[in-house]
């Protein structure tokens, strides 16, 4: 086990690895610099000047080296594009605000999106079915700038109820909640539909009925628990996609999260900016995949057995 | 066709707030004052909004729009262009007077009794701290080139001098000496930008890197200092009781909501979140024209919508062909079609905005490429003829369908698909050319373009000062900032003797003849159109300024009567 888990630990550093070098090289082989924004032609002295304080005059494998040296040392360097603002600041600063909205966001829409999967596979083919499944094919078609912008023009315009926008105070948590958990309420809904409708079918639903244990009983403690499984796989993806935050809902409605980030700083050419977010949601991803092994072998006693065995 | 710069076209953008902006921050005591100040509300506080997070408020390293927006709000310069009767009037700054020597080279300030936002007063040493910080090269500053006509500056900026030798010093604690390399006569428009505003030495040091990037590491002389500052989502500013004209600011507070989002800032407007909002998009200029407690104000601004050629190609190395490119759009037309005729159709480089002195350059200059297509007419010609005479010149036939044309577009969303089978409709007609288009994002775009690589471009440029050398200089020689790779040596001579004539009449003759020579000769660029700042203001909000390029912040508004 303990062999096993160092195997893993290594896997993951390499990987780690691998994803930074090819970031760093695929980033700068993108057009334009992060002084392109400005949309000038600088003089070449202003220009030169600019690069030599970055750094980025030096060979591309030498900036590559320092880069790394400084990543072994945990230094995630500074924003090219915002003076000042450190790059493992910036994201210590905001992805727990991502995480917030997405956390409750996430958890929200993991208790109604499981309730309605549930309601949804015991009533398959009548009517509640099919309102929750219309539910479903709407947040996961409607694109998240259209409900967003709908629930600030009759929420916040027409009714005035709550700010379109902004952050500080609980009432601008709102919004976002609200746009953020329309999408998990549709996926968790469906994926566990369908594999509650799978569990419901297998041999160990009939023994338990046949025990004489109560409906209740069998769903919640037989069907539930075993339909979980692939919920889990895509919780997973979903709690690291909470600290890396959520470009457009954050942009609209003000929230200063960690999502703004990920996609300006491509737009602008920040390279370290760029660097340093693809690490933490490459770092987190690494890690939440082994936690989900990990968790994989709690919940799913034939999994257990798999890595016990040489 | 709905025209719609949105947030994707970075460069447009960057360049259309700077307008909108700039116009945000421009507000006057006799501006729009309605003279109600009798009744002004208890409570003095304005709420608006950037579409980008300011990259930092260091004067010195700053390099967007966002960041100068705030910067005009806390410090105060040397000088203030500020707007009285609807005209612009260069009021005092941290300078109460100043004087130049005869032929304009040695500029001496003397400064009045202002304070930092601790206490400290503001000195002569400030100012030759903060352009020195500004032009030595390790401090890397985007700006710097702002700084150019002060004496040394180049030398200082490469490292073959030390940053002690700029033509900078304090005489005294409160008089300010610049030595500038050659006489320049739009210099007291020029430092009324941010890279001439005063820094603090000592706290420039204590907060290193950090200078300039949260709310804490910032330090202020201006109307307002900076109360927070949460990136992303809001900057707010409060009055700052040190400085010298603090009687006549009288908010109290001004909010910034970062608002990158279009439809955010619209429905903030209508909620009553923010005051003010600007927008290019006909159907929310429709909605808010409608709404009765709101001013509309909309005024040409000085950013220029243009296409320019690649000199160095084979086929536009040939300027009959060029004149052809450049007089078969029409302008009337293109701005109804793409712009949804929310811009005004131009016929010169020089921007409608621009001045000389006391004369609108336009109107002096007139309409070039509307003479040129007159004089055309005239002769029974038509562009197609042009086109067809260029192609003898360098021996192509006379069959245009023939001609490998791409025009580079830098967007690929739905509105440069639509502008771009414009553009091939119109040529095809009037000149008979297979159009070819290129779309590209921005960053590829600029890329292939300062690298040579492009036939015909298209893109959007505002101007920075009131000036046109601000904008005529852009096609000098050694300079090329539009990459066109065009050298001529007649019209790099009118711009440099232009750039020293203190003498306004003749500075704007030499100007008209470089303008000829760029436009008429050479059809080096060709304009199309000039943006428009649409604004709209709530009505009980005074004390703002419509002249684009006034800069004097939230410093006069008021409001009477929010609800």
């Amino acid at each position: 086990m303990l062999r096993y888990a160092i195997k893993r630990i290594g896997y993951a550093v390499v990987t780690l690895f691998i994803v930074v070098t090819v970031t760093f090289f695929l980033m700068r082989s993108i057009p334009g610099d992060p002084l392109s924004h400005m949309a000038r032609a600088l003089p070449e002295q202003t220009r030169a000047n600019y690069y030599a304080k970055y750094g980025l005059d030096k060979p591309l494998f030498t900036q590559y080296l320092m880069y790394m040296k400084n990543l072994l040392r945990g230094d995630l360097g500074e924003s090219v594009l915002y003076p000042g603002r450190s790059v493992s600041e910036t994201i210590a600063k905001t992805s727990p605000i991502s995480g917030l909205v997405g956390g409750i966001a996430l958890a929200i829409g993991f208790v109604i999106g499981i309730t309605l999967g549930i309601i949804a596979a015991l009533n398959k083919n009548r009517w509640p079915d099919y309102l929750v499944m219309f539910v479903a094919i709407l947040g996961t078609t409607i694109p998240v700038f259209v409900f967003a912008s709908l629930l600030q023009y009759f929420v916040s315009v027409k009714l005035g109820w709550l700010p379109p926008s902004g952050w500080g105070q609980p009432r601008h948590l709102v919004l976002p909640i609200i746009v953020l958990s329309f999408g998990p309420v549709a996926s968790f809904a469906r994926y566990l539909k369908s594999s509650m409708l799978d569990t419901l079918s297998q041999d160990y639903i009939l023994t338990a009925q046949a025990k004489g244990l109560s409906q209740r009983d069998v769903i919640l403690r037989h069907a539930l628990r075993n339909s979980m499984l692939p919920i889990v796989t895509i919780l997973a993806g979903r709690i690291v996609g909470v600290f890396t935050g959520a470009f457009v809902v954050e942009r609209m409605f003000g929230v200063p999260g960690i999502g703004f980030y990920y996609i300006s700083s491509i737009n602008n050419n920040d390279y370290t900016m760029i660097l340093g977010t693809t690490v933490f949601y490459a770092a987190l991803f690494v890690i939440a995949q082994l936690v989900v092994d990990f968790v994989y072998m709690l919940v799913d006693p034939r999994i257990r057995i798999v890595p016990e065995s040489r | 066709m709905s025209s719609k710069w949105s947030t994707k076209r970075l460069f447009v953008l960057f360049l259309t707030f700077t307008m909108v902006l700039s116009v945000f921050a421009g507000c006057t005591p006799q501006g729009k004052d309605t003279g109600k100040t009798a009744e002004l509300d208890a409570e003095q506080y304005i709420n608006t909004y950037l579409v980008a997070d300011p990259t930092t408020l260091d004067p010195s390293l700053r390099s967007d729009s966002y960041s100068s927006s705030i910067l005009v709000n806390t410090l105060e310069g040397l000088v203030r262009m500020e707007e009285r009767n609807g005209e612009y009037y260069l009021n005092r700054g941290d300078a109460e007077r100043w004087e130049s020597n005869e032929d304009g080279t040695v500029w001496t300030f003397y400064l009045g009794d202002n304070k930092w936002e601790d206490g400290v007063p503001v000195t002569a040493d400030q100012y030759v701290y903060s352009l020195r910080r500004s032009s030595a090269p390790e401090t890397g500053s985007p700006n710097s080139y702002f700084l150019a006509p002060i004496k040394n500056f180049e030398a200082v900026n490469k490292g073959e001098l030390d940053v002690t030798e700029l033509g900078v010093r304090a005489i005294d604690e409160k008089t300010l000496e610049i030595t500038l390399s050659e006489p320049v006569p739009s210099f007291l428009s020029m430092i009324d930008t941010t890279v001439y505003y005063p820094q603090r030495q000592d706290k420039v040091e204590e907060w290193g890197e950090k200078y300039g990037s949260e709310a804490q590491y910032t330090i202020s002389n201006g109307p307002f200092k900076v109360a927070s500052w949460t990136h992303n989502s809001s900057i707010v500013l409060v009055k700052n009781d040190q400085y010298w004209d603090a009687e006549n600011v009288k908010l109290e507070k001004v909010t910034y909501y970062i608002m990158p989002d279009e439809t955010t800032y619209y429905n903030a407007f209508e909620a009553g979140e923010i005051d003010f909002v600007g927008t290019g998009k006909t159907e929310w200029l429709e909605r808010f024209k409608s709404r009765e407690d709101t001013v509309y104000n909309s005024y040409t601004s000085a950013t220029i919508t243009y296409s320019f050629f690649n000199t160095e190609d084979e086929l536009f190395k040939n300027a009959n062909i060029r004149k052809a490119f450049m007089l078969a759009i029409d302008r009337e037309d293109i701005n109804e079609v793409c712009f949804s005729g929310l811009r005004v159709p131009t016929y010169g480089w020089v921007v409608p905005t621009i001045s000389v002195g006391d004369r609108n350059y336009r109107e002096a200059a007139g309409d070039m490429v509307k003479e040129m297509l007159e004089e055309l007419k005239q002769n029974g010609q038509t562009p197609k003829d042009l086109l067809l005479k260029g192609m003898e010149e360098l021996g192509l036939g006379n069959d245009p369908s023939k001609l490998k044309v791409t025009f580079s577009l830098a967007g690929t969303d739905e509105w440069f698909r639509n502008l771009g089978e414009y553009l091939q409709q119109v040529y095809k007609r009037e000149l008979g050319v297979n159009l070819e288009i290129s779309f590209a994002e921005w960053g590829i775009f600029y890329d292939n373009v300062t690298k040579g690589n492009y036939q015909i471009g298209f893109m959007g440029w505002g101007a920075y000062y009131n000036d046109p050398y601000d904008v005529l200089s852009l096609f000098v020689s050694d300079y090329d900032a539009i990459e066109t790779g065009w050298k001529n040596a007649q019209y790099d001579e009118l711009i440099r003797r232009a750039s020293t004539e203190m003498d306004e009449d003749k500075r704007l003759q030499l100007y008209i003849d470089a303008e000829t020579i760029l436009i008429k000769d050479e059809a080096v660029v060709s304009p199309l159109a000039t943006s428009r700042v649409n604004q709209f203001v709530r009505d009980y909000v005074h004390g703002y300024s419509t002249l684009g390029f006034s800069n004097m912040g939230f410093k006069y508004v008021y409001t009477v009567g929010r609800p």
